[in-house]
């Protein structure tokens, strides 16, 4: 290896912070333009397909796998709807505790606290305590979560009296709003409760402010109206008293800006004063106001995708939605429009959670407690990747950006930290080279710029490939630029990394990967560990690509084309059959490790194809891998797993493990929720959220019905019998720039219509029927009569 | 009221009624007292949950010592005021009247309890006179067995009893007995036992008690044996209170065992089916110590209870808030768990302190009158899951019907119809909040809080469910591992699947429904303990369902689980699993689903 840069100044990093501060400077917590807002009524009543229902509220208690979850893309709540008590859990995106943690432990490794890598922690917590409407005491309870509209309501009867409510986080007006009704001449009589979860002091009843340890300000505040009867201050709390109907608005934030030169702080910032602002701004308008000025905002994404995955029984739909997750699992019979609903709460969760703020890592902004599992971070080793997997495939493409501006953002100080700390001696995973170059990151990141538990070399090729494919399905040259300096610096990283050798028996020179753990398993210290060829053999080609449509570095690009072209990649173990996790014929780790690291060229990547463009004994040494790998393990292992077997057309295994992921989650059991999040169950009787499978589950799905690759569609090569009588999808991303309605009946499709957002030229397969399809941007293009 | 049937011939009609599984509505041996005692569960106040606390400030002089005089009288002063005009009318007296502040026990001259002075210092009549004065009846407590301290080397004379002493009545070899150990055991083949048990009976008529609890009495109370067998101890209470002339009710206690349940009731009227609800902790009571054992362990009981002897859940500690150590959800199911069950409704709070919320449970009269009414106790008509329903048919053809949710989460319950009998709407009337909700058709479905309830009174408008039976030990259903057919008098068909253990199999095939759906399965089984089942249909998912003891292998008992079968030919199997199941005897398929 001759090519590695000596290590830059510090003041090149520093030009290089302000560069990409330049691109995502501005706080996530900012006065906002006034909304657009809906000439006339946008809300129809909620009673869609789309519209999840319950027969229970929540409790204290029981938030994390009860609670709804309601955001506007940086403001999380989880509701309890009781009608007595009714708590939101409210959390912001960029609520972290941690900063840069660049001291590392005795290991080499970072440290992972939640004092010096932090955790994602709660905002604050709302109260509206109704005490004549007792749980105990109302009949009829019912809340449902619109997924289409963005809103929760409850509804139950008091004495005769029906009680309603409606919850909904507001993007445009920027805060969250509850909208208490009646019919029946009822009155609301209680108190309005906003409180810090980090022991601030108690201030005045409407707000609160306080400062984290790491620096960090954050405030929130609430305001109520009503009419009829008085609204007042009382105390530490907001009464209110014989209203007709209550209005409570919600605010809050903190400092964070994501600029690492400032860092990730903006001094200027009051988030208390700001939430006032903006809780005084929306109050100005009727609850009617904000919830049209909402639901336009929400449906509008929304409906970027629609799905019929058939139609489901009278007596399935007679069911709410937690007994229909129970029943599904119990009688073993397929329920279209409940595993339709579940994509789409996928959806819903990724418009409520990633939208002009931080990424959702892995609890997106729901947590029940200030100290979530794992912190809540960001995992690069398959959760936030698989969080992402989604959003272009499902209509969400605009979703996508708050990765892409985090991974900007952060370049700096990823960059300063692997050039000052990844070659200290203590760490096991430095280059034996001694060179070192670019950035990488550890498996756990967070906002500040820091690491957390080990070094993870091949993470740099892991997010950049994710950001890669976001340019491959948008076709988007802004995006393509802003993401450049991070491909071209993992190129980098790894040119410094790479190891010549010979393999055994031969003269060939392969280059391979330094030290490393294929993740979260096996030796500590393999070289050429599948995941990291796979990764970089896919990150070189993909730099190489950009490069040359951005016309930048064309020598580089070639030498690493060269690289590219010298790296090791794996072979079928003669002993187990598979393809080899650690290029070793022997089986080093767990064989039905939830992980499958080296099968990330199957899937997310593309190298190992079953159209015959790949070996066969690869496909087969890959698919006989997948099978050991089983079919019984969690959320996001079984998304991944169903993922891989789409892509190997088989749909009886993918569509399983969809199903296997709808299992009801009891007592902590590994499955969905009643509130649909998908729990990971961490010991007997304690499951922990993890919402890389909310995700990661509609996006198997999805790749069921479409795949794709730049210049080339396939339509349906996983449909499952139980979705193949009759079904639709409409606004599918697929890569290479289209988009893609898909309407199916008997397993065939019966018109597929493709648009391009940026794509020219694509062929179109279904079985050996293949087309080819030329459009230019904006056009579109209706196929029929596809058969077998 | 019930009729005064002469004791010999209720003796064998007891029997008789035991053996046909019918004994809810018969009086008892007590019938030939007057007035009745027990003919309805008995209502009031008990000391003893106060004197467990360590709740701050109850008992401020060492553990035990709140029971005094002027909190006796204070409580009475208190249940006169604010409760009896609801039908709660015993101040009940508990340990330690005749113990000091360190617990030492005092005797009179013939080795009977005597006043601690520092308690009661104007003793034991006093208080109870002062009670009655209040139009209340009066309770007191004493051990099974002469207590060791009365013994006194044997030469304690025994009182009315010309020549008897303590050595006289109790066994040679001083053999211990009761659930401390705390006293000898009697032997009442020697004629001076029944003397000395006259001679306590006479002391507490004496002073005007109504009411007696005895405590520590086996089999029960921690204890079995022939050494802690004390039901005749019990019967020569029974015989002693007769004697005395005095209609005092007579409370057994603790954790009386159910094999013995003819016993208890011919002779008392009213057992303690399970151990203290009090915790012994910083509260009286707390949900899982052990006001919830209750749900598992009435069910076995259900038919022993009726007038002259009920099944007594112990005290209902709902009344003061955060000292009940309870949520708001748990203290209403709690005390509807009591009212439904019929247990007596005494509480243990300090009725000085009852907050609003702990007075409207107590004093609801529609709850209430379930508790008293002449309906049977309340049992569960679906299994002892999370969620449960428990209904009792009233004799107006209404039916009593309490939802729980047993889980620390909240859940929705539904009572479905089909599972009382009948199809079609019925009005249903919210009784702790004093309601009619309207009609519902087929079911009620309510959000429950965690360890929530509703209680109903159900009317049904619809008509009778007609299903079809499988009888388990049908030579067309398929046994495997170790299950297998036995015989089962109580049974229909005389036979049941059995020894569903271990991985034993029992799949009931060809189980034909008309349409595909959820049918309320009834399942006819029986299990001496509280056992588990995983029930499926078809193959499909199983759901296990914990089946609540039918009390012992004779009996007979009955719930409904929810099965989706689909049109035309069924199997439902019971998969013991790694456990052992109940045994089954035959199941009942409605016509329709629900």
């Amino acid at each position: 290896m001759s090519s590695a840069l000596p290590d830059l100044p510090r003041r090149n990093l520093l030009a290089l912070a302000a560069a990409t501060g330049a691109l995502a400077g501005l706080p996530a917590f900012t006065a906002s333009a006034a909304p657009e807002r809906p000439a006339n009524s946008t809300y129809s009543g909620g009673t869609s397909r789309n519209t999840l229902w319950w027969q229970a509220p929540a409790d204290d208690s029981s938030m994390i796998v009860q609670g709804l979850p309601v955001g506007n893309g940086r403001l999380g709540a989880l509701a309890s709807n009781d009608p007595g008590h009714e708590v939101l859990l409210v959390t912001d995106a960029t609520m972290w505790t941690g900063g840069l943690n660049d001291t590392l432990d005795s290991d080499g490794q970072f440290p992972y606290g939640r004092a010096d890598f932090g955790s994602l922690t709660l905002l604050a917590r709302l109260t509206v305590d109704i005490p004549d409407h007792d749980l105990g005491a109302v009949s009829g309870y019912r809340r449902t979560l619109d997924l289409e509209q963005g809103v929760a309501t409850t509804s139950y009867v008091r004495s005769g009296v029906t009680y309603q409510r409606q919850l909904f986080a507001s993007r445009p007006d920027d805060v969250i709003v509850l909208h208490f009704t009646q019919n029946g001449g009822g009155r609301y009589t209680g108190t309005v409760d906003l409180a810090g979860t980090h022991g601030e002091p108690a201030a005045d009843a409407r707000s609160f402010g306080g400062t984290l340890a790491n620096g960090l300000r954050y405030g929130a505040a609430v305001t109520a109206y009503g009419t009829g009867g008085s609204v007042t201050v009382n105390g530490s709390r907001v009464a209110f008293s014989g209203c007709k109907d209550v209005t409570v608005v919600l605010s809050g934030g903190t400092n964070y800006a994501p600029n690492a030169a400032a860092h990730y702080r903006d001094p200027s910032l009051d988030p208390q004063k700001l939430a006032r602002t903006k809780v005084a701004a929306a109050a100005k308008h009727t609850a009617a106001t904000l919830l049209h000025t909402h639901v336009a905002d929400h449906s509008a994404l929304f409906g970027q995708l629609g799905i019929s995955l058939g139609t489901s029984s009278a007596d399935q739909r007679a069911l709410d939605t937690w007994e229909r997750i129970q029943a599904r699992a119990r009688d073993g019979e397929p329920d279209p429009e409940l595993e339709a609903s579940y994509l789409q709460f996928g959806r819903y969760l990724m418009i409520a959670g990633s939208r002009g703020s931080l990424p959702m890592g892995l609890q997106g902004n729901w947590l029940d407690g200030n100290d979530p599992d794992w912190m809540g971070d960001y995992h690069t080793d398959i959760n936030i990747q698989m969080n992402y997997w989604m959003a272009d495939r499902a209509g969400l493409s605009q979703c996508f950006d708050a990765f892409t501006d985090y991974c900007v953002a952060q370049l700096p100080d990823w960059t300063d930290v692997t050039r000052r700390l990844f070659n200290d001696s203590r760490n096991r995973y430095r280059n034996s080279s001694g060179k070192n170059a670019g950035w990488t990151v550890a498996i756990s990141t967070n906002p500040y710029g820091g690491g957390g538990w080990w070094w993870h070399p091949a993470g740099n090729a892991w997010l950049s490939n994710t950001l890669w494919e976001h340019y491959e399905f948008t076709g988007s040259r802004a995006h393509l630029a802003k993401i450049y300096p991070l491909l071209k610096g993992a190129v980098e990283f790894w040119e410094a990394r790479l190891l010549t050798t010979t393999l055994p028996g031969s003269s060939k020179e392969v280059l391979i990967a330094d030290s490393d753990w294929s993740p979260e398993q096996g030796p500590l210290d393999a070289k050429g560990i599948t995941y990291a060829q796979e990764l970089v053999w896919a990150l070189f080609g993909n730099y190489c690509v950009a490069a040359a449509e951005l016309k930048k570095d064309t020598g580089y690009a070639g030498t690493i084309a060269g690289l590219r072209k010298k790296l090791y990649l794996p072979v079928v173990s003669p002993k187990t059959g598979w393809l080899e996790e650690w290029m070793s014929p022997d089986n080093l780790g767990e064989t039905t490790h939830r992980h499958l690291s080296p099968l990330i060229g199957l899937f997310p990547g593309d190298r190992i194809r079953p159209d015959g463009s790949t070996p066969k004994d690869i496909v087969d040494g890959a698919t006989a891998l997948l099978t050991a790998r089983g079919m019984d393990s969690f959320g996001w292992a079984n998304a991944w797993r169903s993922l891989c077997w789409s892509r190997l057309k088989n749909a009886d295994k993918a569509y399983q493990l969809v199903v296997n992921n709808l299992r009801p989650s009891t007592d902590g059991s590994n499955g969905t929720a009643s509130n649909l999040f998908d729990i990971y169950q961490v010991e007997v009787g304690r499951g922990i959220f993890q919402i890389e499978a909310n995700f990661g589950t509609p996006a198997a799905m999805i790749e069921m019905l479409l795949y794709s690759r730049p210049g080339h569609l396939e339509l349906l090569p996983a449909l499952p019998d139980a979705w193949a009588a009759s079904g639709s999808v409409t606004g599918v991303g697929a890569r290479g720039g289209f988009v893609v309605d898909l309407h199916w009946k008997n397993g065939k499709p019966t018109e597929v219509k493709i648009r391009s957002i940026n794509g020219r030229t694509t062929t179109v397969a279904f079985g050996t029927t293949t087309r080819t399809v030329r459009l230019t941007p904006g056009e579109s293009v209706t196929l029929r009569d596809f058969a077998r | 009221m019930y009729s005064l049937t002469p004791v010999r011939a209720l003796r064998a009609m007891v029997v008789l009624a035991l053996t046909a599984g019918f004994a809810t509505h018969l009086p008892t041996a007590h019938a030939d007292t007057a007035p009745a005692v027990a003919a309805k569960p008995y209502m009031g106040w008990s000391s003893w949950s106060m004197q467990s606390s360590k709740y701050p400030g109850l008992n401020p002089d060492g553990d035990y010592s709140y029971l005094t005089e002027a909190n006796v009288n204070k409580q009475t002063d208190a249940l006169a005021s604010k409760l009896k005009k609801y039908g709660y009318d015993h101040v009940n007296i508990d340990a330690g009247w005749w113990m000091d502040k360190t617990w030492k026990s005092g005797f009179d001259e013939y080795g009977r309890q005597k006043a601690d002075p520092v308690r009661f210092p104007s003793g034991m009549k006093a208080v109870a006179d002062r009670i009655h004065s209040k139009g209340l009846k009066a309770g007191i407590y004493l051990p099974a067995g002469l207590e060791k301290g009365a013994y006194g080397d044997g030469k304690t004379p025994i009182w009315n009893a010309d020549g008897c002493t303590t050595a006289d009545i109790v066994y040679s070899d001083l053999r211990t007995t009761n659930g401390w150990d705390s006293a000898y055991k009697i032997d009442f083949s020697r004629p001076c036992a029944q003397k000395y048990i006259d001679s306590q009976a006479q002391l507490i008529a004496g002073w005007g008690y109504d009411f007696l609890k005895l405590d520590g009495v086996g089999p029960g109370s921690g204890k079995s044996g022939d050494q802690y067998d004390n039901v005749a101890d019990v019967a020569a209470w029974n015989k002693a209170i007769t004697a005395t002339g005095r209609p005092i009710h007579l409370e057994l206690s603790w954790s009386l065992d159910y094999g013995h349940a003819a016993d208890w009731k011919k002779y008392s009227n009213g057992w303690r089916i399970d151990t203290d609800v009090e915790c012994y902790c910083n509260t009286l009571v707390s949900w899982e110590n052990s006001v919830d054992d209750r749900w598992d362990d009435a069910p076995a009981w259900t038919d022993r209870a009726g007038p002259g002897g009920w099944n007594d859940l112990d005290s209902l500690d709902v009344g003061n808030g955060a000292m009940d150590g309870l949520t708001k959800a748990e203290r209403q199911s709690y005390a509807t768990l009591w009212a439904v069950a019929k247990s007596p409704l005494f509480t243990g709070d300090d009725l000085t302190r009852l907050d609003d919320y702990g007075l409207s449970l107590l004093t609801n009269r529609e709850v209430i009158a379930v508790d008293q009414s002449d309906a049977p106790p309340a049992r569960p008509v679906t299994p002892s899951d999370a969620q449960q329903v428990w209904a009792a048919k009233n004799p107006n053809g209404t039916y009593t019907v309490a939802l729980f949710n047993l889980a620390s989460a909240p859940a929705a319950v539904s009572a479905n119809w089909t599972t009382l009998g009948f199809t079609g709407k019925a009005d249903v009337r919210d009784l702790w909040n004093h309601e009619d909700l309207g009609s519902y058709t087929n079911k009620v479905t309510q959000a429950l809080p965690a360890h929530g309830s509703r209680l109903f009174t159900v009317t049904p408008h619809g008509s009778a469910v007609t299903s079809t039976a499988y009888e388990a030990e049908a030579t067309t259903n398929t046994l495997s591992g170790n299950a297998n057919i036995a015989d089962c008098s109580a049974c229909s068909g005389a036979h049941k699947v059995g020894n569903l253990y271990l991985g034993g199999k029992l799949t009931i095939n060809n189980v034909v429904a008309a349409k595909a759906g959820t049918y309320q399965v009834k399942i006819a089984y029986v299990s001496g303990d509280s056992r588990s089942v995983a029930i499926s249909a078809n193959g499909n998912g199983a759901t296990s369902h914990k089946f609540p003891s039918t009390g012992d292998w004779g009996t007979v008992g009955s719930v409904s689980v929810p099965v989706t079968l689909k049109a035309g030919a069924n199997t439902i199997t019971f998969d013991s699993g790694s456990s052992y199941a109940p045994d089954i005897d035959r199941i009942d398929v409605p016509k329709s689903s629900s």
